[in-house]
């Protein structure tokens, strides 16, 4: 069962990915579906046994590599952190197989994609299981590999393929990180197996490297590292790109699942964080600025999916200052519910999209609520449980946080909470911004489009009903086991609280204002959106053309591609060009040009031994010979 | 005393041939040298006590490889002048190079010792009470029997990559077919002629003619090199 | 006299002859049969091997370890698998002859005499014994002028290394006064200073070794032999020698001459540089794909050595580590070379893979896997060979050797890459001829080897550590 919820969706993958050709297209996609759904069973049986029954477990699969004192194994670690995401994971993806199915049915390579989408799966679960870092980062690189593909898979638009390029640069930034971060762990620990770690973090909470405590270094590093594929601030920039991708794979990865690798990463290796206060408030101060910004940002997007994506970016900043904070398991269960209704709001945009014949600018739709029912009231229920409003999922998870923020009492606690409020504001504009823009008003989209808007087929309407379910539910089910009284026994010490700070119980004695300036913040947010955009809707255009700059500031995302531009890619250039034309006129005079052509040259001159003469071939041998002997009589 | 005197006028003729090999103009005069020198080494192990060895010398390598070679060069068209000219070219840094390996391999040589048992080992080559040629069969065939296997595949090898490389079936090439000809049915026959009157040039029966065949093809493609 | 440890050579040797007689007697072609024979014959040759016991025989002159097992196997699964290749390789090129099967038998034969040696007679008559048929088999298309010119050169400069290797073992043997590997090490391995005759004479017997594992500077006959000899050829060459080639550098130095270490090293160490700057710069330039294989084993080659050069127990790890996964490279990338027909005819110009990504995208798949690994970029096994040499290195110091040892890798990805760009990339100029069916097995072997490799290593690293110690002692 442990086994099989990991290994099937690979599985899967081979016989889609292998066989795919030969089996046919629909067959492919049904056994990919069929391998999903055989590892959600396992997923979820998984998870009742682990963190409803409490018996955590450790599979040993195989030794993998001993290098010197070095030494890992294949395993599948089963506590609750993991039980929780591999349920998790298994059942969304599950859910998303089905979905692509009938998305994906126009598509001329479909078993290609379902098996890029099954071993995506499989290396998510190969990351949440991990035992080790080392298993862990190959997870973290096979899921950044499957996300590439993903990306890029309709290779043949350019767009696409340079929005694949994009994440995949930015993630190497992050993946820098983390692999300093791992050899640092390693040189401080002398191990990277978890349980060796965690043991022996006390011993070590001295431990100075270069002047920095080693365990914040660690810390800082990791959480770099997790910056990059959960994008946050200053790395986020590939996930609205990331958006090229089929709308399946956006809900799946760059919603539910891979981005939240860096937060569970955080989570998991909670017994270091905890011993490292700077980084965590460093996790703090850059989970709640991305929060804040991406929600600007997301107020002035057309895109609908690209909205969504700035949202995703948003909420993950939440995930992070709640870590943050040391509300370790108020940020997984943000991470649990958000999973379910972003994928829900990803897979109606998806479920738009199909509809409006792939628009997906939100000022050509307007007027279909009553084309596609549907859609247009799982979209309702997706936004409700973003905005956070009571009995939708997001609510109690949304609401933990803030009271934790407050409840934490530092600086960086109210920091965070002040930015989580304004962008819990936001959030909720910018979401009825995008129900009314998309739904209401007159159509803006052309009579042949408005024409075939039609309701998505039965294949792609039951993954949508299924998590709106989920994100009606979620919340008021599991709040008591993550963050309510069955929490110390549902964790059951996977995730691991200094004794000093109890967050858990600081929880509890939050004031009670916070909750209701969370309410009150969402209800107007999403009141003001009906206002402006359901009854005035010139003011939009008349707040943009009376305030330009802001409002070019955040359409163009706070300039970051564009500071990115001019801070790394174009002095890299420069300096290229630089040492291009200086090497090339000064330095290497007379050679052609570049290091390239330096070493063609070199090439040239080695290749010129090569006479082809055997008398000149058994001179060199002698010469050689020669050269050896002297070095054997000089050298000893 | 003797002995000694003979070793060493052996010694120098056969260092004096090795030379002569090398430096010799002409190749046959070459490969003459090197008969001579051959000579020399056998003389160098009849002194040294190991006639076998002395007689296998003069036997396998006088007799045999040397005449081979000598039929060789002489058969062979080298085009001296070319060779020459190389040789020039490179002989500075030859020269250079040689003398320096040279110089080595006399500070080796330097500091070569005997090893105190070793006067005692060159009068007594061989165990007691043993031929020369029995004491060489013995290490041979029971000592190296390993060695002397493999040896034996070398030259196997050596065997099948110069038929591999040279034998040629070329068309034309007539050779004893035994199977065809003991199958051959219509052989001559006996003919009883009348007394006195012999036999006519038209009763003598040959072989009938193989039947034409009935559609030969246009051109035959001859390419049975192999 | 127990001849018996010596079954796995008696066995090879005698069907060896065997066959030869089998193809001979008939009047038909034979070449089909005979290769089946040979193969039947290295299969039974590897069980008893697997079975072999540990010992001597033969008076000290053959020994039987985990480490000759070990390398065993491999020339015996790397040669099966390249006559595999040649099979349908020498049929199209019209060069089916029985005698090929058993030409590579012998090598083979000679490898594993060499592998076993225990002598250093019984090292040079296995080494005449691999290197006479491949001179033969480099000739082998003696119609082709450059097969021809490929073979004597390699005659000539081969016979000119084991002269000069002969002539080492004759140094050694005056001097340390045997040619017993045990005794050697003995002698060696003592207190007193180990004289200038014996230290030259091991100069002399690396030297030999050195050429046949193709170190610069004994590396030049490589690229016009690759390029000369038939693919098929090519394909032995390039892999199962190789083997045999490390197996017995290895085999030498760490063992009767690993009491020396410190004499010889410094000059592995700068053929190891050597080897890795000239086969990583003189490859960029090649437009010939046999070529640029050869310029690829010389760089591997600087890695090989960089293992030995280290000495410890860790470097000669990665050495055993290093030479089946190049083992398994090198077969895969000539399976694809041995497969690049058009119309007929073969074609051995990188340029001719063009459009191979779209014409025939399962070769191009492997082919790519095995260009990757090679350039030794993570997870495939070509990393993972690169590491365990590299690591050590940086362990015992040798940091020069471990900074060109990643700078010529870098610049080697470049040509690398430079064949799977053409593949991909470049506009087809035709498709090449449908694959035989024997290039897809060892094409889908090698490459599932290659790719997952990083997934169970360790059975491989079990195997390597334990020939280390039993060569180490």
């Amino acid at each position: 069962m442990f086994v099989g919820a990991v290994f099937f969706p690979l599985l899967g993958a081979c016989v889609s990915g292998f066989l795919g050709r030969w089996l046919g297209d629909r067959v492919a996609m049904w056994s990919t579906v069929f391998f999903m759904a055989l590892a959600a069973i396992c997923g979820l049986l998984a998870f009742w046994q682990v963190a409803l029954s409490g018996q955590p477990q450790t599979v040993v699969l195989f030794t993998w590599m001993q290098v010197g004192e070095l030494s890992f194994s294949w395993s599948l670690r089963y506590d609750t952190l993991a039980a929780v995401m591999v349920g998790m994971v298994t059942l969304i993806s599950t859910l998303i197989h089905l979905y692509s199915v009938g998305y994906m049915s126009h598509d001329a390579t479909p078993s290609r994609f379902f098996a890029y989408l099954s071993l995506f799966t499989f290396m998510m679960l190969m990351l949440v299981t991990a035992d080790n870092l080392v298993q862990l980062f190959f997870g973290w690189e096979g899921v950044g590999l499957a996300s590439y593909l993903l990306i890029g898979y309709w290779y043949e638009k350019d767009s696409a393929n340079a929005a694949a390029m994009k994440a995949f640069i930015v993630n190497r930034v992050g993946d820098l990180f983390f692999m300093l971060g791992m050899a640092l762990t390693f040189f401080t620990f002398g191990s990277l197996e978890f349980d060796a770690i965690f043991g022996a973090v006390q011993d070590h909470v001295n431990d100075v490297f270069l002047g920095i405590p080693s365990l914040e270094l660690i810390g800082v590093l990791l959480f770099l590292g997790a910056c990059g594929k959960s994008a946050q601030l200053g790395l986020h920039t590939w996930l609205p790109d990331a958006m090229e991708g089929p709308t399946p794979v956006s809900a799946l990865i760059h919603a539910a699942t891979m981005v939240t690798a860096g937060v569970f990463l955080i989570c998991r290796m909670s017994p270091v964080m905890e011993f490292a206060p700077v980084a965590l408030a460093i996790v703090t101060v850059v989970g709640a600025s991305t929060a804040l910004f991406a929600a600007t940002i997301g107020c002035v997007q057309n895109d609908i999916k690209r909205i969504i994506a700035y949202s995703t970016c948003s909420q993950l900043g939440y995930m992070f200052f709640a870590a943050g904070v040391g509300l370790y398991q108020a940020a997984m269960f943000h991470l649990f519910t958000h999973a379910f209704f972003k994928a829900l709001l990803f897979l109606g945009a998806g479920s738009v999209i199909h509809a409006m014949s792939d628009e997906q600018d939100i000022r050509k739709m307007g007027g279909i609520w009553k084309k596609i029912p549907v859609t247009y009231a799982v979209m309702w229920i997706g936004s409700l449980a973003l905005a956070g409003i009571p009995f939708f999922a997001g609510y109690y998870s949304k609401d933990a946080i803030l009271e934790g923020a407050v409840a934490a009492g530092t600086g960086v606690g109210m920091y965070a909470f002040v930015c989580g409020a304004v962008a819990a504001f936001l959030t909720a504009f910018y979401s009825w911004r995008l129900l009314i823009l998309t739904f209401h008003g007159k159509p803006r989209a052309d009579h042949h489009t408005m024409e075939h808007v039609h309701e998505s087929p039965l294949v792609m309407l039951v993954p949508l009903l299924l998590l709106s379910v989920g994100a009606i539910t979620t919340g008021f089910v599991f709040a008591p086991y993550f963050i309510g009284d069955a929490a110390t026994a549902f964790w059951n010490g996977a995730i691991y609280n200094l004794p000093a700070k109890d967050m858990m119980e600081a929880l509890h004695h939050a004031p009670h204002w916070v909750p209701t300036l969370a309410k009150t913040v969402a209800i107007s947010g999403i009141l003001l959106a009906i206002l402006i955009y359901g009854f005035l809707p010139h003011i939009p255009g008349r707040v943009a053309a009376a305030a330009p700059g802001p409002y070019r500031f955040l359409l163009n995302k706070w300039y970051f591609d564009e500071l990115y531009d001019r801070i790394f890619v174009q002095p890299a250039r420069r300096l290229a060009v630089q040492l291009w034309q200086v090497g090339d006129a000064r330095i290497i005079d007379g050679m052609p040009n570049g290091a390239a052509a330096l070493a063609a040259g070199a090439s040239r001159g080695t290749v010129r031994l090569q006479t082809g003469k055997v008398a000149s071939y058994a001179f060199a041998m002698i010469i050689g010979l020669v050269v050896f002997v002297t070095l054997f009589l000089t050298g000893r | 005393m003797i002995a000694g005197l003979a070793f060493y006028f052996f010694a120098f003729i056969l260092i004096a041939a090795a030379v002569m090999v090398v430096t010799a103009r002409n190749p046959v005069h070459s490969v003459i040298w090197l008969i001579a020198a051959f000579f020399n080494a056998a003389a160098l192990f009849l002194i040294a006590g190991a006639e076998f060895l002395a007689m296998i010398l003069v036997i396998v390598y006088v007799g045999a490889v040397a005449v081979l070679f000598l039929f060789v060069v002489m058969m062979l068209d080298v085009d001296f002048a070319q060779l020459r000219e190389g040789v020039q070219r490179y002989a500075p840094i030859g020269a250079v190079v040689g003398g320096i390996l040279f110089l080595e391999l006399l500070l080796v040589l330097s500091v070569w010792r005997f090893a105190p048992d070793a006067a005692a080992l060159r009068m007594a080559p061989m165990p007691e009470g043993v031929t020369n040629t029995e004491a060489i069969g013995r290490i041979l065939y029971t000592d190296h029997i390993y060695l002397f296997q493999i040896s034996g595949l070398i030259l196997l090898v050596a065997m099948i990559g110069a038929i591999v490389l040279t034998l040629r079936d070329r068309p034309g090439t007539k050779r004893q077919d035994v199977g065809a000809q003991i199958a051959r049915s219509s052989a001559v026959a006996m003919a009883r002629p009348e007394l006195g009157e012999g036999i006519r040039r038209e009763d003598i029966l040959r072989p009938l003619p193989p039947p034409a065949k009935e559609a030969p093809k246009p051109v035959t493609h001859e390419g049975g090199h192999h | 006299m127990n001849w018996t440890l010596a079954l796995p050579e008696l066995v090879l040797a005698l069907s060896g002859l065997a066959i030869l007689v089998a193809g001979v007697l008939p009047r038909r072609d034979m070449t089909f049969p005979c290769t089946m024979m040979v193969l039947g014959a290295f299969l039974l040759s590897g069980a008893f091997v697997l079975t072999q016991p540990d010992g001597m025989g033969f008076g000290g002159q053959y020994i039987s370890d985990a480490f000759a097992r070990f390398m065993k196997v491999l020339v015996l699964a790397g040669a099966a698998l390249a006559l595999l290749l040649a099979l349908d390789w020498n049929r199209a090129e019209g060069l089916s002859r029985f005698e090929y099967p058993v030409l590579v038998l012998f090598a083979t034969l000679g490898m594993m005499v060499m592998i076993s040696a225990n002598d250093l007679m019984s090292l040079y008559l296995g080494l005449e014994l691999l290197s006479l048929p491949l001179y033969v088999m480099a000739a082998f298309h003696r119609d082709n002028a450059r097969s021809s010119e490929a073979g004597l050169k390699y005659f000539v400069l081969g016979a000119l290394s084991s002269g000069l290797m002969l002539y080492g073992m004759s140094l050694v043997y005056g001097f340390a006064g045997t040619t017993n590997f045990a005794q050697l090490a003995q002698v060696l391995g003592g207190t007193a200073p180990i004289s200038a005759g014996v230290v030259v004479g091991i100069v002399f017997i690396i030297t030999g070794l050195c050429f046949k594992v193709a170190a610069v500077p004994f590396h030049m006959w490589t690229p016009d032999v690759y390029e000369g000899a038939p693919t098929s050829v090519v394909a032995y060459f390039a892999t199962a020698t190789k083997v045999g080639a490390i197996a017995a550098i290895v085999r030498v130095l760490a063992g009767p001459f690993g009491g020396a270490v410190d004499q010889w090293q410094q000059v592995i160490v700068l053929a190891s540089i050597a080897s890795m700057i000239l086969g990583a710069f003189a490859a960029i330039g090649q437009t010939n794909i046999k070529r640029l294989m050869a310029y690829s084993w010389i760089s591997h080659t600087g890695f090989v050595l960089m293992g030995l050069a280290v000495g410890t127990e860790a470097g000669l790890r990665g050495v055993l580590i290093y030479t089946p996964i190049y083992l398994m490279m090198s077969l895969g990338a000539f399976s694809v070379l041995v497969a690049m027909r058009r119309n007929g005819h073969a074609v051995e110009n990188i340029q001719d893979l063009a459009g191979l990504g779209r014409t025939d995208p399962a070769m191009a798949l492997g082919m790519a896997i095995f260009m990757f690994a090679m350039a030794g970029i993570p997870p495939l096994s070509g990393f993972f060979a690169k590491l365990y040499v590299l690591l050590p290195a940086v362990e015992a110091g040798f940091w020069l050797m471990a900074v060109v040892a990643v700078l010529s890798s870098v610049v080697s990805a470049y040509y690398y890459l430079r064949v799977v760009k053409v593949m991909y990339f470049d506009a087809s100029t035709g498709a090449l001829d449908a694959r035989p069916s024997g290039v897809s097995f060892v094409l889908a072997g090698t490459g599932l080897f290659t790719m997952f490799f990083f997934l169970m290593p360790a059975p491989l690293l079990a195997a390597a550590r334990q020939a280390v110690a039993a060569l180490i002692g």
